[in-house]
């Protein structure tokens, strides 16, 4: 027999879904757009705005579900859960949008030196992609891959960093085109949010699974 | 005052007034608890520590044996024939199953309410109140009165019927009758009070009333309260334990239990997957 509780916990599940395609998608066509010079900003704008919608929709249906069911247990992790997922997801977005937003802001980096950024994307990319299938499967041991894989991004990030003072200091600054380092150090810093809030949704599936914080909380 | 009279007076008729062994952290330990009826086993092997100054809720579906464990802890559940009970009860350090223990003596530290109040039908509110004193060979008037207004006070009934002592208890609404019964208890200075689904007989005003007073008198009392109804062991205690078939399945903190159950089984009752 069904549950009432479960015909909501299944539409707040595809809700959620939903929300992990459409955000990887954000993402990986902003970084694309980087790498490519193509203009997408109006298109991850209106992605962007849909995760914000659906954010909201989760955390409705989610108090609707407590209020009326009053679930406990697992059923009670995962909505409190779905709620946090949500608004990662909803971050993804967001931040996607503000990386083709620089790009529009800077004008023509067609002649940057783009490796850092792609480097770090493709780390980034993965991390996205495995807290998804951390969702979809249950997969309480994906939070500590997603914490290995977040300190690979943290360090590329310092990295860029010191590399972006060093010519700074040593080269002269009528050679120095800011756009490739401003671009680069605000796309690196999008990156490394997203980073960060792909590890929490590892963190909110082992919570889901375990009861119990991710160890690296 | 009143309450070292009181305590004086149940000393004298056999009640041992609290002393410094309450300041232990269990008030009741259950120790390879076994029930019968007849031939049937209804609890099996039941150990469990019961906290001082704690709600503590036990669940379960229907015959899973929650009112025969709360029966057994102040020698309620001999009193059916056939009904027998081995193992350890020990409140605070006596052994309620020693056999140097006089049961009725445990009655008086442990008092019940029951899942349909039971007013004395003859009696009015006061002599409700007051009956256990008198029958407990209690005459002093003023010591009564003051009894029957301190436990009615604590039942959060007074100021309902402060004025109409002389009604007659059955007068009163069941939610009324219910702390009427639980003022009953009180007026007995029990340390610990067993509930046994004290409010599946009331409307939802009445319930919360008895909830928010389970919640109160926890500070001087043990409250031990069988229920179905998991929201309301949700709300009003600390501590809950699962039972199933006659056995104990789990049991932890209120939290613990309700948002992360360690048993599949108590999971799956407390969602409503089964029960």
């Amino acid at each position: 027999m069904t549950r009432l509780l479960d015909l909501g916990i299944d539409r707040i599940q595809n809700i959620i879904m939903d929300m992990a395609k459409l955000s990887e998608k954000s993402v990986t066509t902003a970084i694309e757009s980087y790498e490519k010079g193509a203009s997408t900003k109006k298109v991850i704008f209106e992605w962007s705005e849909q995760l914000r919608v659906l954010q909201d929709e989760v955390g409705d249906l989610a108090i609707e579900l407590i209020a009326r069911y009053q679930p406990v247990a697992t059923d009670l992790r995962f909505i409190r859960s779905c709620m946090e997922i949500a608004y990662g997801f909803s971050r993804f977005g967001r931040y996607a949008y503000d990386i083709v937003d620089v790009l529009e802001t800077m004008g023509s980096i067609a002649n940057c030196d783009k490796s850092a950024v792609l480097e770090m994307s493709c780390t980034v990319r993965e991390m996205i992609h495995t807290s998804v299938q951390a969702l979809q499967s249950k997969d309480k041991n994906a939070a500590e891959k997603l914490y290995q894989m977040d300190d690979t991004v943290d360090a590329l990030y310092r990295k860029y960093l010191r590399e972006a003072i060093t010519p700074y200091e040593k080269t002269d600054k009528r050679s120095f085109d800011p756009r490739c380092y401003i671009s680069a150090l605000l796309i690196l810093r999008y990156l490394e949010r997203i980073s960060d809030h792909a590890c929490y949704i590892g963190d909110s599936v082992h919570y889901i699974v375990t009861g119990t914080s991710s160890p690296r909380r | 005052m009143t309450h070292e009279a009181i305590d004086s007076g149940i000393e004298n008729i056999g009640v041992r007034p609290p002393t410094a062994d309450l300041q232990h952290r269990y008030k009741v330990s259950i120790r390879n608890l076994n029930a019968w009826f007849g031939m049937k086993q209804a609890l099996k092997n039941i150990s469990l520590d019961i906290k001082k100054n704690a709600a503590t809720a036990i669940i379960g579906p229907s015959g899973c044996g929650k009112t025969t464990l709360i029966r057994c802890l102040n020698r309620m559940h001999e009193m059916t024939p056939g009904a027998t009970a081995k193992g350890s009860v020990i409140l605070d350090n006596i052994d309620i199953y020693d056999k140097k223990v006089d049961p009725v003596v445990i009655k008086r530290r442990i008092g019940m309410v029951f899942q349909k109040p039971n007013p004395f039908p003859t009696m009015s509110i006061y002599d409700n109140v007051a009956a256990g004193l008198k029958l407990n060979g209690i005459k002093d008037k003023r010591l009564i009165g003051d009894v029957v207004r301190e436990s009615l006070e604590g039942a959060a009934l007074w100021e309902e019927v402060k004025n109409e002592l002389s009604k007659p208890g059955l007068s009163l609404s069941g939610g009324q009758q219910q702390r009427l019964c639980i003022a009953r208890a009180l007026a007995m200075h029990p340390e610990v009070i067993l509930m046994d689904e004290p409010t599946s007989a009331l409307d939802p005003i009445a319930s919360s009333k008895i909830e928010e007073l389970i919640h109160s008198l926890k500070k001087d009392l043990t409250i031990i309260t069988v229920t179905h109804n998991m929201q309301q062991a949700a709300r009003v205690s600390d501590l809950t334990a699962f039972m199933y078939l006659g056995e104990l399945v789990e049991y932890g903190t209120t939290k613990q239990i309700f948002e992360n159950p360690q048993k599949d089984l108590t999971e799956r009752y407390i969602s409503g997957k089964f029960g």
